[in-house]
């Protein structure tokens, strides 16, 4: 057997840009195969170029299950098996939550949520029946701290991928799969470029400090996040290696910091409140 | 009396809305309390009247929301507590729920308390006062086998209350996500719990959960009277908490949990700051 043939397929999504085309090219230089899909089949065969049969781009619809499901049993198809499935596409919305509307909250989530979920429950199959399998959801450190202004809703989609891949890796554990939510800091990306940052279609005047928010963020942070895609990229890779990789993996110093700071203010309101927390039980009955 | 408030409680016609609004109306406050069944408001809570608001909503409708919430303000004049209480469990594992499961539950625990939310807003801004309470759950802190799409919604909810209480708190708006443990509800009875439809034979794990989960039904340690008590306080408080835990299980959970993540991410610290450009 091969060196080759013993190296894991991975299945990234979201891969003609950002995190997701620093990973697949990190992969395909290093001898894994990939499969990895886009919205834009073109953009993401430009970006990565052509890797003696190890690289598999594929069209995929998250918003679509039966895109989903192709894209997955193609995979299978043509590599014979899954072993990392790194579920990274999704993409930041501001607003503040009386801005937003209801289809403009909707679509973050069938992204963000939706999507993956339709990979999920797709993938999971196989990778059961194999008895192996590692899961990356690439949620962010707003998935773990919330109070950004203007981000709620885009907070409120990580949340949610933090709080089913702490219960899915309950679930499949038994099965040999080991899941993990990724929550980065800021890398630099194009996430927060125009074209990738959704904004309301309807800001409302009064919230100056989304606005502030926003700017802050397309003009100060963007092009200075502190970031390396490529170092993010080598510890997916490390971890989906190890015996045992971790539930919940920070990136970054700032999501380090961030992270470390939620936690404490959560346990000082905890101890604050305590009074109020442990006043509702029933009465014991003799 | 000058203590009292105009709240707004939705899912009001049982377990802890029907709790809160029935201590509220004692207490004195006004209330506008909503459910898809309006006739079991006032069986259980008595017929309309000065203090009692009883309205049809459909939370899946925004023309529904905010008529409600148009009422209200016609009825009392103002609106100064939200309380987002509607909301369902739903168990089964992730391969097993469908789209069309996971969204249902979505529709009301998320996107149903954003429409309230985005409909009471305008009046609370204009009012420059207010204090939306989001019911979240212990399940956003701390996610199990078997609830993972019920953690979603909730850790979703907590999320958004978060950024929330940040975008509004210069409009002199309060914002708490309250996390409660098991209370005595009917939370956990077939009447309100949804299962997966299609259950997999291979997630024995998630059965037994579901099982132990079902078997609490009844002896469940929080009173929801004395939660009703406790939401009432934190509505007097002038500065009240973004998260509040609500009884001595939901405590102890989140308790233990922060103390893992913390030790996690002390353990995995190396690997977390290794992503940086060099300076």
């Amino acid at each position: 057997m091969t060196s080759q043939q013993n190296k894991n397929i991975w299945f990234v999504t979201g891969a003609s840009k950002g995190l997701g085309l620093t990973l697949v090219q990190h992969l395909l230089a290093r001898g894994y195969a990939v499969a990895a899909t886009s919205r834009n089949l073109t953009e993401l065969q430009q970006n990565v170029p052509p890797s003696e049969g190890r690289f598999l781009p594929l069209h995929m619809d998250l918003g679509n299950e039966a895109s989903v499901r192709e894209a997955i049993e193609q995979t299978v198809k043509t590599f014979g098996r899954l072993d990392v499935v790194v579920n990274n596409a999704g993409y930041g919305q501001v607003g503040a939550l009386e801005e937003l509307s209801d289809e403009e909250a909707h679509r973050n989530f069938d992204v963000n949520v939706f999507g993956l979920l339709h990979v999920l429950r797709h993938a999971t199959p196989h990778l059961r029946q194999q008895g192996a399998g590692r899961v990356f959801n690439i949620s962010s450190v707003g998935g773990f701290m919330g109070d950004f202004p203007g981000w709620g809703i885009y907070c409120a989609t990580k949340f949610a991928v933090a709080g089913l891949t702490e219960s899915y890796a309950a679930e499949v554990r038994e099965f040999g799969v080991q899941a993990s939510v990724v929550y980065p800091g800021y890398f630099r990306t194009d996430f927060l470029t125009a074209g990738s940052l959704g904004t309301p279609r309807q800001p409302l005047a009064a919230y100056q400090a989304v606005r502030d928010s926003q700017q802050q963020h397309e003009q100060q942070i963007n092009g200075n996040q502190p970031g390396d895609p490529e170092k993010a990229a080598a510890v997916l890779r490390e971890l989906s290696e190890a015996p045992e990789q971790p539930v919940h993996v920070f990136l970054g110093e700032d999501a380090y910091q961030m992270a470390d700071y939620k936690i404490a203010a959560v346990q000082q309101q905890m101890q604050q409140w305590k009074h109020l927390a442990a006043a509702t039980n029933l009465s014991v009955e003799a | 009396m000058s203590n009292s408030k105009i709240w707004f409680v939705t899912g009001a016609s049982q377990g802890l809305g029907l709790a809160l609004v029935q201590h509220l109306l004692q207490a004195g406050h006004r209330v506008a309390a909503t459910s898809r069944h309006p006739a079991a408001l006032v069986e259980l809570l008595g017929p309309a009247s000065k203090a009692f608001l009883p309205l049809h909503m459909d939370l899946s409708s925004e023309v529904s929301v905010q008529e409600a919430i148009e009422q209200t303000i016609n009825t009392f004049g103002r609106l100064d507590v939200v309380v987002n209480n509607a909301g369902y469990g739903i168990g089964g594992s992730v391969e097993e729920l469908t789209d069309a499961e996971t969204r249902q539950s979505f529709e009301v625990n998320v996107f149903g308390v954003l429409r309230v939310i985005r409909h009471a807003l305008p009046h609370m801004r204009a009012a420059h006062a207010g204090h939306i309470i989001n019911i979240s759950s212990i399940a956003a802190l701390a996610g199990t086998a078997g609830w993972s799409v019920y953690s979603a919604t909730k850790a979703a909810v907590s999320a958004m209350s978060e950024g929330l209480a940040q975008d509004v708190a210069s409009f002199g708006i309060r914002v708490t996500a309250v996390e409660p443990g098991g209370f005595r509800t009917n939370f956990l009875t077939p009447e309100s719990l949804v299962f997966a439809a299609q259950p997999l034979a291979a997630y024995q794990t998630v059965r037994d959960t579901h099982a132990r989960y079902l078997a609490l039904n009844g002896s469940q340690a929080g009173d929801p009277a004395k939660a009703a008590v406790a939401i009432e306080q934190l509505a007097a408080e002038p500065t009240p908490p973004v998260h509040l835990l609500l009884g001595q299980d939901a405590f102890r959970r989140a308790t233990q949990q922060l103390q893992g993540r913390l030790q996690e991410t002390e353990t995995w610290k190396t690997v977390t700051v290794s992503t940086d450009f060099a300076q």
